[in-house]
C-alpha cells in the first residue's frame, strides 16, 4: 500500500497541498510583511494600537479592494487596467449624485454601484465576445473611464454624505470600520474559492481550452470575472469617497501600479490558475507597511513611490528567476 | 490571395484616407482650420505623438508593450530644463538624455527578454521609479521648470515653411522605414513579433531584437519630451501622461496588430495626425479635454475592432 | 518495466453484467464524416461502425485523421458533413457537453485535466454545481466523491487535495481514464489512453476497457502499438489520408497488411533510392546529457548518413534534437569535423551547420502570416544583404526560389502567406528554410507527421539528394516504417537513454525497433500474461 503512494507523497511533501494550505512559495512573503510590521512598530510606537492600525488600513482599503478586483482578473489570465478609473468614476458620482452632505439622495448608491458592474460588464463583453486582449480592452476603458469621471466632476471636490463617512471612519460595534471590511473581503474569497464559479474561474486562467473541453463556458466565466472586478472596483471608489469626504476623478492612475504589485507581491501567478485574494491582501498590507515606515522615518513620499516600485520589480524578478536559471531554453 | 506586403499597406492606406476624411470635415466645420498656421501647428503637436510613438510602434512590432512613455518623456522635459538653468550646453543634455532613455529602455527590454517579466508590470514598475525620481528633483508635482532656448528652437524654427521639427519627424519616419522594410533587424522584429518561439528556432537574434526596440522606445520618448518641453516653455511632472494613450492609439489606427508582427510606421505617422485633428475638433464642438480621453479609449477599441475584422477578412 | 504510474488494482471483471443496450443494438455507426480546415481536408467521408460489447481499434499513421475523428465524436470539432448514430438515433455533437449528454466518454491523448486545479477538482468538474461546493461542507462532499472515484478505479493512492500539475504523465493519464469512467459510458473512446504507461498500468486501462465492453459499451481504442491492438481489440478500422480503407477483425491482417493498408502503397515505392553513407565522422557527441530528459550518451554521425532516432514518445528524443540544435542548454562535448565547438542558441548552431526542422509547423516551424519567400529567407537573412548593408530583394528572390524549386514547391505561389498552403507544402518550406542555410548537419524532428504521401515523397527525394551530397541528417519519427526504410541506421531511446543502435538493411523490421522501444523482449511477455 505504502510503496504505491510514493510519487504522490514525494509531490505533497515537496510542495504542498492546494486547497486551503499556504504553497510554500509564500512564505517568504509572509515573513517579509512581519518585518515590516516589526520595523514600523519600532520606528513608531505608537501603532502598536488597534485604532491606529485600523487608520492604516482605512486608507490601504481602496487599494485592498482594487487588489482583489486586479486579483480576479489575473486569475483568469487576463489583467484590468482599467480598476482605477472604475473607482475614479463611482468616486466622482457619489460626490455628486448623493444629493451633498445631507445625502438628500441616497437611493441613488444603488445606480452607482451598479455602474461599477456595468464598466465591468463593458470589458467582459470586450474580453470575452468581442475576443479583445485584456490589456487592449482594458487599457480603452482605462481612458474612458478617466474622462467620463473627469466630465462629471473636474476638479477634486464635491459632497459625500456624511453616511458614507461615517461607515467608513466608524465603528461596527466595537470593531473599527476597517477591520470589519477587511474580513468582509477576506470571506468573499473564502466563498468565491469554493463555489463552482471559483473553480471554474481558476480553470479557465489555468488552460482555457481544458476549461472548454470540460464543459465550461469560458465566456460567461470571464463576464462574471470582470463584472465582479467591476463591482468591486466601484466599492473602492465609493469607500475613497468616504475615506476623503470628497471626490478626487484624478486619483485612480495612482492606484493601478499598487494593484498590480500586491498581486505580484502576494504571490497569485500571472499566468493565471493559481493564488488568490487572501494573498493580495498580504501583497496590499506589504506595500501600506513600506509606505508608512517610510512615512514614519521622516523621508519624503517620493520615496514611498519608488520603494514600492522596487520591491514590485525585486519579488517579480525573484519570482522569475528559478524559471530563469533552470531555462528549459537557452534564450 | 493575398500576401504580406498588399495587406499591410491597405491598412496603412486606410489610416491615411481616414485622418484625411477628419482633415477634411474639420475644414467644412470650421474654415479656418486648413490655415497655414494652423497646419504648422497641428504639425508640431503630431510631431509629439509621432516621437511618442514611433518607439510604441517598435515595440508592439516586437510583441511588447512600454508603459513607461509618459514618464520618459517627463524626464526628458524636465532633466533638459534642470541641466540647461544648471548651465550644460544644451547640445549635451540632449545627447545625454536620449542615451539616458535608451538604458532606461534597455533595463526594460531585459527585465522583459531575460527575467521574461510581464511588459505591462515591467514598465509601470521602471515608470514608477522614473516618475519617484523626478519627484525628488522636480520639488513637487505641480511645479514647472522652464525648457531651454535650444529645446525651443526646434519647436519654433522653420525650414520653408515647415516647421523644423515636422522635418525631423519626416526624417525619422524614413529612416524607420527602411530600418523595418531593409535590414536584418526589420526582418527579424517583424519575425519576432509574429511568433518568438518559430523566430528562435529560425536562428533570429530575439533577444538582441525585443532589447533594442526597447531602448529605441526609451530614447524616443525622451526626446519627445523635449520637444513638448520646448513647445510649452516649461517641463512638469504630468507632461506626458495624456502619451501612454495616444501613442498606442496612433498605433492601432495605423493598423498594426496589437499582438505584434504586422505593422509599419508609416501607420503610426498616420494615427498620429488623427489624433491631432480630433484633439482640435474637440473644442470646436465645446467638448473639455476630458472627452478627449474618451476619445483615444474609443479609438484604440474602433481601430483594433476594425483591424481583426480585416484580418479575419484576408486570412 | 513501470512507468511512473501509480500501481493500480485491476479492474473487476463484471459477473454477470446487463447489456447495456438492446440485444441488436446497432452500436456507433458513423457514415461518410468530413471535416477540412480550409484547404486541407483532413476527413473525407469516412466510415465507421463499432458495436456494443467490442472493442474497436482505430489505427492509422500520422495525420490520418484518427484525432481529427475523434475529436468530432468527442464534441470538440464539428464535423462538416455525414452522419453520426448510436443505437440507430442519429446524434448531434454540437460540443463536449453535448457528447457526454450522450453517454460518450473520452480519455483524451492531450489529456483534459486542468493543470492548476487539484485532482478532486477536476475528476469532478462536470459535477461542481451538483455537489453543492460551497465552504468547508463542500469541500468535504467534493474529497468523498473524489476518493470514491479513485477508489472505484483501482487508484487508492492519489491524494485527491493534489495539484494535478505536480503528477507525472503516467498519474494524470491513469486519472484521465478514471475521469471518463465517472458514469457508465455508452461508448468511451480511448486515444492513445496507453501511451505514457508501462506494461502493468496499460493492462489495468485495456482491463477496463474490456470490462465496460463486457457490460455493453461500445469501446473505441486509438493505438500505435500492434502488439496491444492484436492482443485486446476484437475489429480495427484503418484510416488512410482522411479515408477509412480497411475493416475487420485483427487476425484478417499481417503485419505487412496493415501497414500496406496504412500506407496505402508497397512500402518500397515510398522510399527513394540512396547512395550508401560515407565513412567520415561529421558530428560527435560525447557524454550529451540534458538534465532530467536525456542522455548521458555519445553519438556518432557520419557524412551523408541519414541517423534515425525512434521509440515511444517522450523518451527523450526531443531532447536530444534540441540539444543538438542549441535550443535546449546541454551538458557535454560536440565535435564537427574533428574540431570542439560550443554552441548556446539556435543561431550559433546554424552558424556551425547544424540546423533544426521542427515538426508542427504552426506553432514551432512557419511564421503564418508571413510570406513564402520571408519564411523561407528567415534563417538567412544576413547572407541576403546586398549595398549598404540593406537586404537585396533580388537576391531573396533568386536564393528563395531556387531553394523552394529543390523541395517541389510552387514558386508562383511565394509571395502568399504561409498559412495558405496544406500541411505537407508548409513542411516543405520549413525544410526549404533549413536548406538556405547550407546546412552540414539537418535534424529533422518528426517532419513527415500528418502530411500527404506526396509531400512525404517529395521530401525523402530530397533528403535523398542532400545525403548523396555529404550532409547528414538526423531523422526522428514515431513511424517505425520510416526509419526502417529511410535510415541507414537507427538509435531507438528508451527512458532518456540510447537503449540500441540497429544497422538499416533488408534484415531489420519494424518490430525489432518497437522491441527496443519498449523494452526486452521478456517485458513483452510479462505484457502479454
Amino acid at each position: 500500500m505504502s510503496a504505491v503512494a510514493t510519487p504522490a507523497e514525494r509531490a505533497t511533501r515537496a510542495t504542498g497541498v492546494s486547497l486551503g494550505r499556504l504553497p510554500r512559495g509564500q512564505w517568504g512573503t509572509v515573513l517579509l510583511l512581519v518585518a515590516l510590521v516589526v520595523a514600523d512598530v519600532a520606528v513608531q510606537p505608537n501603532l502598536a494600537d488597534v485604532d491606529q492600525i485600523g487608520l492604516l488600513l482605512q486608507t490601504a482599503l481602496p487599494a485592498v479592494l482594487l487588489a482583489a478586483a486586479q486579483t480576479l482578473a489575473v486569475l483568469s489570465r487576463g489583467v484590468d487596467l482599467s480598476v482605477g478609473s472604475v473607482m475614479v468614476t463611482t468616486n466622482v458620482l457619489v460626490a455628486t449624485k448623493l444629493g451633498g452632505i445631507e445625502g438628500s439622495h441616497m437611493w441613488a448608491i444603488v445606480p452607482i454601484v451598479a455602474v461599477g458592474v456595468a464598466a465591468g460588464l463593458v470589458n467582459g463583453a470586450l474580453i470575452a465576445y468581442g475576443g479583445l486582449e485584456p490589456f487592449v480592452a482594458t487599457l480603452a476603458s482605462w481612458a474612458i473611464f478617466n474622462g467620463v469621471a473627469l466630465l462629471i466632476l473636474p476638479t477634486d471636490g464635491g459632497a459625500v454624505p456624511t453616511t458614507i463617512t461615517n461607515l467608513v471612519i466608524g465603528k461596527v460595534g466595537p470593531i473599527p470600520s476597517p477591520y470589519v471590511c477587511v474580513a468582509v473581503v477576506l470571506a468573499f474569497w473564502w466563498f468565491l474559492r469554493r463555489s463552482p464559479l471559483g473553480v471554474r474561474i481558476l480553470a479557465v486562467g489555468s488552460d482555457e481550452s481544458r476549461a472548454f473541453l470540460n464543459g465550461i463556458d469560458v465566456r460567461r466565466t470571464k463576464l462574471w470575472v470582470y463584472g465582479m472586478s467591476g463591482l468591486i472596483a466601484g466599492l473602492a471608489g465609493i469607500y475613497l469617497a468616504g475615506a476623503t469626504s470628497s471626490g478626487t476623478p484624478a486619483a485612480g492612475d495612482g492606484f493601478l501600479l499598487p494593484s498590480l504589485a500586491a498581486v505580484v507581491i502576494g504571490g497569485t501567478s500571472l499566468a493565471g490558475g493559481r493564488g488568490g485574494i487572501g494573498l493580495s491582501v498580504m501583497g496590499v498590507l506589504v506595500l501600506t507597511f513600506i509606505t508608512d515606515l517610510v512615512t514614519n522615518l521622516q523621508l519624503p513620499s517620493w520615496v514611498a513611490i519608488v520603494a514600492n516600485a522596487a520591491m514590485l520589480l525585486l519579488v517579480v524578478s525573484i519570482r522569475s528567476l528559478p524559471n530563469v536559471l533552470s531555462r528549459k531554453e537557452t534564450p | 490571395m493575398t500576401a504580406r506586403i498588399p495587406r499591410r499597406l491597405s491598412a496603412t492606406a486606410a489610416a491615411y484616407v481616414v485622418c484625411a476624411a477628419l482633415f477634411a470635415f474639420a475644414t467644412i466645420h470650421s474654415s479656418s482650420f486648413a490655415s497655414a498656421g494652423h497646419v504648422r501647428q497641428l504639425l508640431v503637436f503630431a510631431s509629439f505623438i509621432g516621437f511618442a510613438g514611433l518607439g510604441e510602434t517598435l515595440v508592439i512590432l516586437g510583441g511588447g508593450l512600454d508603459l513607461s512613455v509618459p514618464w520618459l518623456m517627463a524626464l526628458g522635459g524636465m532633466q533638459l530644463s534642470i541641466w540647461s538653468a544648471g548651465g550644460m550646453p544644451s547640445g549635451l543634455a540632449i545627447v545625454l538624455l536620449l542615451a539616458i532613455g535608451a538604458a532606461i529602455g534597455l533595463v526594460n527590454g531585459l527585465g522583459v527578454t531575460l527575467l521574461r517579466i510581464p511588459p505591462i508590470i515591467m514598465t509601470i514598475g521602471t515608470g514608477a521609479l522614473v516618475e519617484g525620481y523626478l519627484m525628488k528633483v522636480g520639488l513637487n508635482s505641480s511645479s514647472a521648470v522652464t525648457a531651454p532656448k535650444a529645446a525651443q528652437t526646434l519647436v519654433e524654427n522653420r525650414v520653408a515653411g515647415i516647421p523644423l521639427v515636422a522635418l525631423v519627424w519626416i526624417g525619422a519616419a524614413i529612416v524607420t522605414w527602411w530600418v523595418l522594410k531593409r535590414t536584418v533587424f526589420g526582418r527579424s522584429l517583424y519575425a519576432t513579433g509574429a511568433n518568438e518561439a518559430v523566430a528562435r528556432l529560425a536562428g533570429t537574434r530575439v533577444v538582441a531584437v525585443r532589447v533594442t526596440t526597447y531602448a529605441a522606445s526609451g530614447a524616443a520618448a525622451a526626446f519627445a519630451g523635449i520637444l513638448l518641453a520646448g513647445y510649452i516653455g516649461q517641463a512638469y511632472l504630468a507632461m506626458g501622461a495624456p502619451y501612454l494613450f495616444s501613442s498606442i492609439a496612433a498605433v492601432a489606427i495605423g493598423g498594426a496588430s496589437v499582438l505584434g508582427g504586422s505593422g509599419s510606421y508609416w501607420g503610426t505617422v498616420a494615427g498620429a495626425g488623427t489624433l491631432t485633428i480630433l484633439a482640435a475638433l474637440l473644442p470646436t464642438f465645446n467638448l473639455s479635454n476630458a472627452a478627449l480621453n474618451i476619445v483615444y479609449g474609443l479609438v484604440i477599441l474602433l481601430a483594433v475592432g476594425a483591424s481583426r475584422i480585416a484580418r479575419r477578412g484576408a486570412g | 518495466m513501470t512507468g511512473s504510474g501509480i500501481q493500480p488494482r485491476p479492474a473487476a471483471a463484471p459477473a454477470d453484467p446487463p447489456p447495456f443496450g438492446a440485444g441488436d443494438a446497432d452500436g456507433l455507426r458513423v457514415t461518410g464524416l468530413g471535416k477540412a480546415y480550409g484547404q486541407v481536408t483532413v476527413l473525407e467521408a469516412v466510415d465507421l461502425h463499432a458495436r456494443p460489447g467490442e472493442i474497436h481499434a482505430l489505427l492509422g499513421e500520422n495525420g490520418a485523421g484518427k484525432s481529427t475523428l475523434m475529436k468530432v465524436l468527442s464534441g470538440v470539432v464539428h464535423a462538416d458533413g455525414g452522419r453520426i448514430a448510436l443505437d440507430g438515433r442519429e446524434l448531434t455533437l454540437g460540443s463536449p457537453d453535448a457528447a457526454r449528454a450522450h453517454r460518450i466518454r473520452t480519455v483524451f491523448q492531450e489529456l483534459s485535466l486542468v493543470p492548476d486545479l487539484s485532482v478532486a477538482e477536476n475528476l469532478l468538474i462536470e459535477q461542481l454545481p451538483r455537489l453543492r461546493v460551497v465552504g468547508t461542507i463542500g469541500r468535504r462532499r467534493l474529497l468523498r466523491a473524489a476518493s470514491a472515484l479513485l477508489d472505484a478505479g483501482g487508484l487508492e493512492g492519489i491524494d485527491p487535495r493534489m495539484r494535478v500539475a505536480e503528477l507525472s504523465l503516467a498519474v494524470r493519464q491513469q486519472l484521465e481514464l478514471v475521469k471518463a469512467l465517472r458514469v457508465e459510458p455508452g461508448v468511451l473512446i480511448l486515444d492513445e489512453a496507453t501511451s505514457a504507461l508501462g506494461p502493468s498500468e496499460s493492462a489495468w486501462v485495456l482491463g477496463h476497457a474490456r470490462a465496460q465492453a463486457s457490460r455493453g459499451a461500445v469501446v473505441i481504442m486509438i493505438s500505435h502499438r500492434i502488439a496491444e491492438v492484436r492482443g485486446h481489440a476484437d475489429r480495427l478500422t484503418i484510416l488512410r489520408s482522411g479515408h477509412s480503407v480497411a475493416t475487420g477483425a485483427p487476425g484478417d491482417f499481417d503485419d505487412d497488411a496493415l501497414i500496406e493498408q496504412m500506407l496505402g502503397r508497397r512500402v518500397e515505392r515510398l522510399y527513394p533510392e540512396r547512395t550508401p553513407a560515407r565513412e567520415r565522422v561529421v558530428l560527435r557527441a560525447k557524454g550529451l546529457h540534458v538534465p532530467g530528459s536525456f542522455g548521458p550518451q555519445d553519438l556518432e554521425l557520419r557524412e551523408g548518413e541519414i541517423l534515425g532516432i525512434g521509440g515511444l514518445e517522450g523518451q527523450g528524443q526531443r531532447a536530444l534534437m534540441t540539444a543538438l540544435a542549441g535550443a535546449v542548454p546541454f551538458h557535454g562535448e560536440i565535435e564537427l569535423n574533428g574540431e570542439p565547438v560550443r554552441y548556446r542558441t539556435p543561431r550559433h548552431a546554424i552558424r556551425h551547420g547544424i540546423v533544426f526542422v521542427p515538426e508542427d509547423r504552426g506553432a514551432e516551424g512557419l511564421l503564418l502570416s508571413h510570406s513564402i519567400r520571408s519564411n523561407i529567407a528567415l534563417s538567412s537573412v544576413e547572407k541576403l544583404r546586398g549595398a549598404l548593408r540593406s537586404i537585396d530583394p533580388g537576391a531573396e528572390r533568386e536564393a528563395t526560389e531556387r531553394e523552394a524549386r529543390a523541395v517541389g514547391l510552387d514558386v508562383r505561389r511565394m509571395g502568399e502567406p504561409a498559412r495558405n498552403l496544406s500541411g505537407g507544402n508548409q513542411q516543405k518550406v520549413v525544410l526549404a528554410r533549413a536548406l538556405l542555410t547550407e546546412p552540414r548537419v539537418l535534424l529533422l524532428y518528426d517532419c513527415t507527421r500528418g502530411i500527404d504521401v506526396g509531400s512525404k515523397a517529395d521530401i525523402m527525394a530530397a533528403l535523398a539528394q542532400l545525403t548523396a551530397r555529404g550532409v547528414a541528417v538526423v531523422y526522428y519519427s514515431s513511424d517505425a516504417a520510416e526509419l526502417v526504410h529511410l535510415c541507414d541506421r537507427v538509435m531507438v531511446v528508451r527512458r532518456r537513454r540510447i537503449a540500441g543502435a540497429l544497422d538499416c538493411g533488408p534484415a531489420l523490421g519494424e518490430e525489432d525497433i518497437l522491441h527496443l522501444a519498449v523494452g526486452t523482449r521478456g517485458d513483452e511477455e510479462e505484457e502479454a500474461a
